[in-house]
């Protein structure tokens, strides 16, 4: 039997919420659901989504989480709250009201963050519900129509799923389709007076590298079905959804913790609260050995700019930044050295991984920039649509930043490409210093 | 101030898509078989023999980067001491990158699966495929053997089968009978003796009886031209048969004869492993069969199944002798089956190897014979073992 009540939840909240306006926080309402451990796992498959579309991908990670659940490789997380407008969250049946108080206030946190980082001004948090119940509706319909079927929708969206975070990387930016970049450029060369655009082809497509891949193909391939052109809008759409969270995973998680943090240690709760809370909030901030806990460097940050320029300075980070600028602005020798950050690689010839640098006065700067590059989507290689010849191939060229590609995957996700292409493709990328042609 | 609310879900939303992804996985187990298949000790083993199989995980395909020393990383080492250069994690092995040979390569680890399952099982899921109930209707064939079974009495017959119990037997329901009509007074009347309707017969029948015992001839051309590869598709080929016609029939014995210029009976190991260089008489495989038949096997008893398995290299002199014995066997073979496995050599080609004479080649000749009873049979790749096992038993194609 849990050791709480629906009233004291309501309580407790209530308190925090009140604590929450006083730090000068500002969320969207929030939804908590009350779920148990199974719902949980099923929330998690579909990425909180309650209104997701079904593909097996879901299936294979709802089986996964169970297993590594069951067998005691893994706990559940405590919290789990989606960007929409109210936030819904979800508190598990089986966890202890010490833990529901950490995960209300981590909540608070979150969607704080949500409605005030800037990265998240154009993902449209009061209809995302909504959207996604939408797009689950169509897939339905389509996987349901006879003429098309589960299996044909699955195709698409698994080529769809491989090249998913092929997108520009800032959010906020519209897109323009081929019509309103052509008179974006028609424009340039009318009114050019230096000679720049002489001899500029205004017929190519595109008229500039695009690196929205499946809105390019969608845009450009006339053999697509409208069902097809459909799936892979909402596969675009929802991957436009999901690069905020990408790009400030770091500061998102780093502030959440600060906040309940802050928030707890001014609630007042009772002593054996109190202890299960200092040994939930550790285990949540603690380092990881050898990686990065994104938890652990955003708290420590985040705390690192409130002891040097206050609290206020943090509110301002939080709506200003993402994770790039956030450890390139604050991420310092000191900081470097406290969690005692280095850089590694794997040595082929060794079979080893090998630390390349360790966080002394000349090296830090390059830790600092290698953790940059590994970050959320810096850890996807660019690939942009370079042209579209006249017999309909396809020009695609990887913008190779000194890391090759790993072969044996590219090669799968080019046969996708080919799949939703349905022309010719060429793909082009360097490995070991040459070029490489898929 | 927040909101709660029960969760209330009916069904598990995460039903059909773990379905499906199982699916996915039961179709990687498939694929994975005809790999064990190709691998393992398997004919001929216990159906309880328990496999490990290992199945690749269904991947969802990224773009990544690959795992080498230009793809810096960054962790944090807590308490640590560490320095530049230092070995950190376990070793690792890397295949290099596929497709480009030589190049220093990586391969994040595969999601594996391990699954263990018997024998019986693996077959079941072999032919699950082969819509098996459909083959068992057509085509297949046991021997039959013609006995005499006592079959009941009857009121004529031959001196010899009379039998005495049983005439006995009437003629006492006889006499009781008459007793109670009071056509016959036991302390009066003589006796009571027997008359021509109260003799019985025993009854002999002739019955087709269906043999229920195979055996299945292997034979194999282990000369220098098969190579590994093709053998492997022989075993693979093999197993398929060998645990068809064990699902078919109460026992089957498996006899493995391997050939080049001469005959050997020997072990599934040795069969399969065994490298002997040489030239290749096909014939002298097929006598051994005979051979073998005659002094073991006797047709009228067992089912009997020949499967050949070359390239379809054979000494020119020896393809009329082949055949002929070839033909011999056919009649008392339930099924035979050339198989001949790689692409079929060019006749340029082969004018050359055969010293240019223009014999046919053993393709051509076992056309010859090709009947209900005798099909040939090409193995080029993987794939076609499954439409070969179809053709052979008569499924659909």
């Amino acid at each position: 039997m849990p050791d709480w009540s629906m009233e004291e939840l309501q309580d407790w909240d209530k308190k925090i919420c009140t604590i929450g306006e006083t730090l000068g926080l500002d969320w969207y309402p929030i939804e908590y659901e009350i779920c148990d451990y199974k719902e949980m796992i099923g929330h998690m498959a579909y990425t909180g989504l309650p209104t997701h579309y079904r593909h097996w991908s879901f299936g294979k990670s709802f089986d996964r989480i169970q297993t590594e659940y069951n067998l005691g490789m893994s706990g559940l997380p405590y919290e789990m709250i989606i960007n929409s407008n109210p936030s819904i969250s979800y508190l598990m049946t089986e966890n202890p009201m010490a833990t529901h108080i950490l995960t209300m206030a981590h909540c608070v946190g979150h969607s704080d963050f949500f409605k005030q980082n800037r990265m998240f001004s154009e993902t449209g948090a009061d209809t995302a519900i909504d959207r996604f119940k939408a797009a689950g509706r169509r897939v339905k319909k389509y996987m349901e129509d006879p003429n098309i079927g589960a299996e044909a929708v699955e195709k698409i969206l698994d080529a769809c799923h491989a090249v998913r975070f092929q997108i520009p990387r800032t959010p906020g930016i519209k897109r323009r389709d081929a019509k309103k970049l052509k008179k974006y450029y028609q424009n340039l060369i009318v009114n050019d007076t230096s000679g720049w655009w002489d001899g500029f082809d205004i017929n190519k497509i595109p008229l500039e590298p695009d690196t929205n891949l499946l809105a390019f193909i969608a845009e450009h391939n006339r053999f697509l079905e409208d069902w097809e052109r459909d799936l892979i809008r909402i596969v675009e759409q929802e991957s436009h959804y999901f690069v905020p969270q990408a790009s400030t995973k770091i500061m998102n998680e780093g502030w959440a913790c600060m906040i309940h943090e802050k928030i707890v240690n001014t609630l007042g709760i009772p002593d054996d609260y109190y202890l299960s809370f200092i040994r939930l909030h550790n285990q949540v901030v603690r380092p990881h050995l050898g990686r990065i806990n994104p938890y652990h460097l955003g708290f420590k940050i985040f705390k690192y700019i409130e002891k040097n320029q206050g609290f206020k300075e943090c509110l301002r980070v939080r709506e200003t930044h993402n994770d790039e600028t956030f450890i390139k602005n604050f991420l310092n020798e000191e900081l470097c050295q406290e969690l005692n950050l280095f850089s590694f690689s794997f040595h082929n010839q060794e079979g080893y991984n090998k630390i390349v640098e360790v966080h002394d006065k000349d090296s830090w700067r390059s830790i600092r920039d290698d953790l940059i590059r590994n970050i959320g989507l810096n850890s996807v290689p660019v690939i942009v649509v370079k042209e579209l010849q006249k017999d309909g191939t396809l020009i695609l060229e990887h913008e190779h930043d000194g890391r090759d590609l790993e072969l044996s995957e590219a090669n799968k996700v080019f046969e996708h490409i080919n799949d939703l292409w349905q022309g010719d493709v060429r793909f082009t990328t360097i490995i070991e210093e040459e070029t490489w042609e898929f | 101030m927040s909101t709660f609310r029960e969760h209330k879900t009916i069904a598990d939303r995460a039903a059909t898509d773990r379905s499906r992804h199982r699916q996915k996985i039961e179709k990687a187990i498939k694929e994975s078989i005809r790999d064990v298949v190709a691998e393992e000790s398997i004919i001929g083993q216990s159906g309880k023999k328990k496999i490990r199989i290992p199945v690749k995980g269904i991947k969802e395909h990224r773009f990544v980067y690959g795992v080498n020393e230009k793809n810096k990383k960054v962790g944090s080492a807590q308490g640590k001491d560490i320095k530049k250069g230092q070995r950190i994690g376990h070793r690792r092995r890397v295949s290099p990158q596929q497709g480009k040979e030589n190049k220093p390569g990586n391969k994040p680890g595969e999601e594996m699966y391990e699954i263990e399952m018997s024998l019986e099982e693996l077959a079941g899921y072999l032919f699950n495929d082969l819509e098996l109930p459909e083959l068992e209707k057509k085509n297949f064939k046991f021997t039959t053997q013609e006995k005499m079974k006592r079959k009941g009495k009857r009121p004529y017959g031959i001196r010899p089968r009379l039998s005495k119990k049983e005439t006995i037997k009437q003629k006492i329901r006889r006499k009781k009978a008459a007793i109670k009509a009071g056509l016959y007074n036991p302390e009066e009347d003589d006796r009571f003796t027997f008359h021509e309707s109260d003799l019985r017969y025993k009854h002999i029948a002739p019955v087709v009886k269906e043999n229920t015992a195979a055996v299945i001839f292997f034979v194999m051309d282990v000369s220098g031209s098969m190579t590994k590869s093709k053998k492997f598709l022989a075993r693979s080929f093999f197993f398929l048969l060998y645990q068809f016609l064990n699902h078919k029939y109460s026992s089957v014995d498996v006899v493995f004869i391997s050939h080049t210029t001469d005959a050997n009976e020997v072990n599934e190991d040795q069969f399969f492993t065994q490298a002997p260089n040489g030239g290749t008489l096909v014939s002298t495989g097929i006598k051994k069969v005979e051979e073998i038949i005659e002094k073991r096997y006797h047709p009228n008893n067992w089912n009997i199944y020949t499967f050949y398995c070359g390239d379809g290299d054979n000494w020119s002199t020896d393809n009329k002798e082949t055949l002929s014995s070839l033909r011999r066997l056919k009649e008392i073979n339930q099924l035979m089956c050339y198989t001949e496995i790689g692409k079929l050599n060019n006749y340029d080609e082969y004018r050359l190897f055969s010293g240019g004479s223009p014999e046919k080649r053993l393709w051509d000749w076992t056309k010859l014979i090709e009947d209900k009873m005798f099909k040939r049979v090409r193995l080029v790749e993987h794939k076609d073992i499954w439409s070969s096992f179809k053709k052979l038993f008569g499924g659909k194609i």
